[in-house]
């Protein structure tokens, strides 16, 4: 007798296994979140920070590891949908969102640099994390304006300041690194060329994918599945043609999603609501991004680490209250929107990768202090963010108790 | 507190619109009522902006006015302002009687006490009243003259309803109707027509005895396709959906006002029984139909085209309409009825040559703007 078609110990794991625990894990750490009134993301977080020593024990850290691909599919996904609610438009009517998104990327920036300087760290080490700390999360907004369904002023201009801030952390940061290049003796040529090649690439990129976009847009009829479809599998492949081609995924896909929107004379492309497809790409991106965060950051990263957040803190804080007023803007939602930008996550994680892969030099020490703020910000991010939304009075009010208090006050007559 | 009619100067007229409020990359309605008016309100505006039910409506109220034109200019000038506060805010403001593809449990109230309550009382309805309605006001002396007119602009319905039809889809499909609206009002317990009521002093005592029966609390809670408004000194033509432009809005309130100017002249005393009796069929027709709709005179007990009956009506009122300054407004709606052309009709042609909403909404807020 042949026993050959038994599975052979130890289990071979492999990558859908890993996806569909991750989503389940996810999901059910979400729900429990939500059940003490915090947002999902942190359950998600949360199921990955306990995951991963788990995950060591039987093995399957090694695939965790190579889940790569689903933080840039998901990303890529996050980031098109944030390109797409940016709109120059407004900016161009508005100058003062504009400069809001300016002003705090800006002091954000001075006041992390600062800091670092305070602790002692290098100018060009500590500049390229003050840039990677201007970004705002887009994957953790997003999520937060979908769960608590936010709606209004605050929420947009917190969209569109998010697109305006990881844009600029994305060259800004391309760019410190070409001068660490520089410093470490690096040719001159390949120091321009590289962040040149990235950028422009990456908006070229962006500009052809559109296009191509709406020329298959064109030929099919306007109803949102099919436009869902070719949307995601657009987005999908240009992630693919980032990576191929070595260009930034951040960049690529903002513009992709910048250009569909920016660009809309034709008005080929149907806006359809990514949100259900996303979510599952969602979870298994906090997840993963849990997973990555080392908690014994904390303790190395320690001080530095607590200064820097709370740096970037008041760098968001102090650049929003400054500018937005002017444009109209009640101090409740001035300080609901600088709440709104306090997320930092994956997005940072991605550029910190990137950076620590082409510029060794970036540290242990840096890193340790960068992934303690991180860690910080994953749990007190997605808190402020949604108390910022909920103060600017952007949130729906929640269903249950809405119709129950509406029974109360059914009585009266002469509505 | 007894309900005293407030003369006013006979046949001026006013006119009140509700109106969307869109985000511009979906154009679907959005949350932006409370921020719009804010920033309308440190403007100097000729006429009110007001919030309406839902956070993604607000009501612009015209001045009073003597004449057509300048009614139109006011509404203009309110309009653009609307407009360019709009613009920084990043709304998009459109006429048009219902949003093509909004879902109603997506609204929010408005945070009002009273917006609030109807909510309370009402549930879903009050979420379904997401709709654009216009209301034409005419000014008159008083509160006999406002129940006459009530009665005897009755007839006239279904040329509102024809003439202003803008909500031929609704919740994403087209309803096959010319006008949707009219269906999220009828549900309401109190819609419909006044009672037979001949004067004022007969009137007051239907609402003093609404009033003891505890079912309503002022006249704000009577949702009739014609009312008299006390407060106002006015009658107050609740039918229309608001069109999309302000120019066929200034049209169908000269239209009223010319009627009315007609009515008051030529006075008539027959009994509104057998009008009221072919109401609501006249009125299903207009909506379902539009111009192609079939009317009822009950006292002839012929069948009419609607659109034949109101080009009738429009040369019948020539010579008031030249004594009121209103020959060029409604000479603008004859040739709409002779074409057979309204809103909605525009508002299909551009889903045909789009296949989709957003579009449509989105050209809808353009031609506001024109």
């Amino acid at each position: 007798m042949n026993l050959g078609f038994l599975p052979t110990l130890p289990f071979e794991l492999s990558f859908p296994l890993l996806f569909g625990v991750l989503l389940v894990s996810g999901m059910l750490g979400g729900e429990m979140a939500r059940s003490v009134k915090l947002p999902r993301i942190i359950g998600y977080v949360t199921v990955g920070f306990v995951m991963a020593p788990l995950a060591r024990l039987i093995g399957l850290d090694l695939l965790l590891d190579e889940a790569r691909i689903f933080v840039d599919l998901a990303l890529g996904l996050v980031l098109f949908d944030l390109g797409r609610r940016m709109d120059l438009q407004w900016m161009k009517r508005d100058w003062t969102l504009a400069a809001a998104g300016l002003a705090e990327s800006l002091l954000t920036f001075a006041a992390v640099f600062a800091t670092l300087l305070v602790f002692d760290f290098a100018p060009v080490q500590a500049g390229i994390a003050a840039a990677i700390a201007m970004a705002t999360s887009p994957a953790v907004v997003m999520l937060i304006v979908q769960d608590a369904r936010a709606e209004g002023q605050v929420t947009e201009r917190a969209l569109n300041l998010v697109a305006l801030n990881s844009l600029l952390a994305s060259i800004i940061t391309t760019i410190l690194l070409a001068t660490a290049h520089l410093e470490s003796r690096m040719d001159v040529e390949t120091a321009l060329l590289h962040p040149a090649y990235l950028f422009l690439g990456s908006l070229i990129l962006g500009g052809v994918v559109a296009s191509f976009a709406r020329l298959v847009a064109r030929s099919v009829e306007k109803t949102k599945d099919l436009h869902f479809t070719l949307i995601a599998g657009i987005v999908v492949a240009a992630v693919g043609i980032a990576s191929m081609l070595k260009l930034s995924v951040i960049l690529s896909l903002l513009a992709f999603g910048l250009f569909t929107r920016n660009d809309a004379r034709n008005y080929d492309l149907l806006n359809v609501n990514l949100a259900p497809a996303s979510r599952l790409l969602y979870i298994v991106l906090f997840v993963i991004t849990g997973a990555s965060l080392p908690p014994g950051a904390l303790a190395t990263g320690g001080a530095a680490g607590l200064a820097m957040a709370a740096a970037r803190f008041l760098g968001k804080l102090v650049g929003v209250l400054a500018v937005a007023p002017i444009g109209g803007l009640r101090t409740r939602q001035a300080v609901g929107l600088a709440f709104a930008l306090m997320p930092m996550s994956t997005l940072a994680l991605m550029l910190h990768h990137d950076v620590t892969r082409q510029f060794p030099e970036f540290g242990a020490n840096l890193t340790a202090v960068f992934l303690s703020a991180v860690i910080v910000m994953e749990i007190a991010g997605p808190i402020l963010a949604q108390w910022g939304l909920t103060l600017a009075g952007e949130t729906a009010p929640s269903g249950e108790a809405g119709v129950a208090a509406d029974r109360q006050a059914a009585r009266a007559p002469g509505a | 507190m007894p309900l005293d009619f407030k003369s006013s100067e006979p046949l001026t007229i006013g006119i009140e619109l509700e109106l969307m409020v869109l985000n511009r990359h979906d154009y679907n309605l959005v949350r932006g009522a409370p921020d719009l008016l804010a920033r309308l309100e440190k403007m100097d505006l000729d006429g009110e902006v007001k919030p309406e039910i839902t956070e993604s409506m607000i009501e612009v109220n015209s001045a009073v006015n003597r004449r057509y034109a300048e009614l139109l200019t006011g509404l203009e000038r309110v309009r653009d302002a609307i407009v360019i506060a709009a613009d920084r805010l990043n709304l998009a403001i459109a006429g048009g009687g219902s949003h093509p593809f909004h879902k109603w449990a997506e609204r929010r109230i408005f945070p009002t006490e009273r917006f609030q309550r109807v909510s309370s009382l009402y549930g879903y309805l009050a979420k379904q009243f997401t709709v654009f309605g216009q209301h034409i006001h005419v000014g008159v002396a008083n509160g006999d003259e406002a129940v006459y007119l009530t009665h005897h602009l009755a007839p006239y319905v279904p040329h509102f309803i024809a003439l202003s039809a803008a909500s031929p889809f609704s919740q994403g499909e087209d309803t096959s109707f010319e006008t949707s609206r009219l269906h999220a009002v009828a549900s309401f317990p109190l819609s419909g027509q006044m009672p037979a009521v001949r004067t004022w002093e007969e009137f007051k005592r239907y609402y003093d005895e609404m009033l003891g029966y505890g079912i309503v609390a002022s006249m704000k809670d009577f949702y009739w396709d014609i009312r008299p408004k006390p407060e106002y000194g006015t009658v107050e033509i609740r039918i229309c959906d608001t069109p999309l432009t302000v120019k066929l809005a200034a049209e169908l309130a000269a239209y009223a006002q010319t009627l009315a100017a007609d009515l008051l002249a030529h006075r008539r005393n027959d009994d509104s029984g057998p009008v009221y009796r072919v109401y609501g069929y006249n009125r299903f027709q207009a909506c379902r139909f539009g111009f192609e709709g079939e009317l009822v005179d009950p006292i002839a007990r012929t069948h009419t085209r609607l659109r034949d009956h109101l080009l009738a009506t429009i040369e019948r009122l020539e010579p008031s309409a030249a004594a009121l300054g209103t020959a060029a407004p409604l000479g603008a709606l004859a040739a709409l009825a002779a074409r057979e052309e309204n809103d909605s009709r525009w508002l299909r042609e551009r889903y045909q040559e789009t296949k989709s909403f957003p579009d449509v909404v989105r050209m809808q807020a353009q031609r506001w703007r024109e």
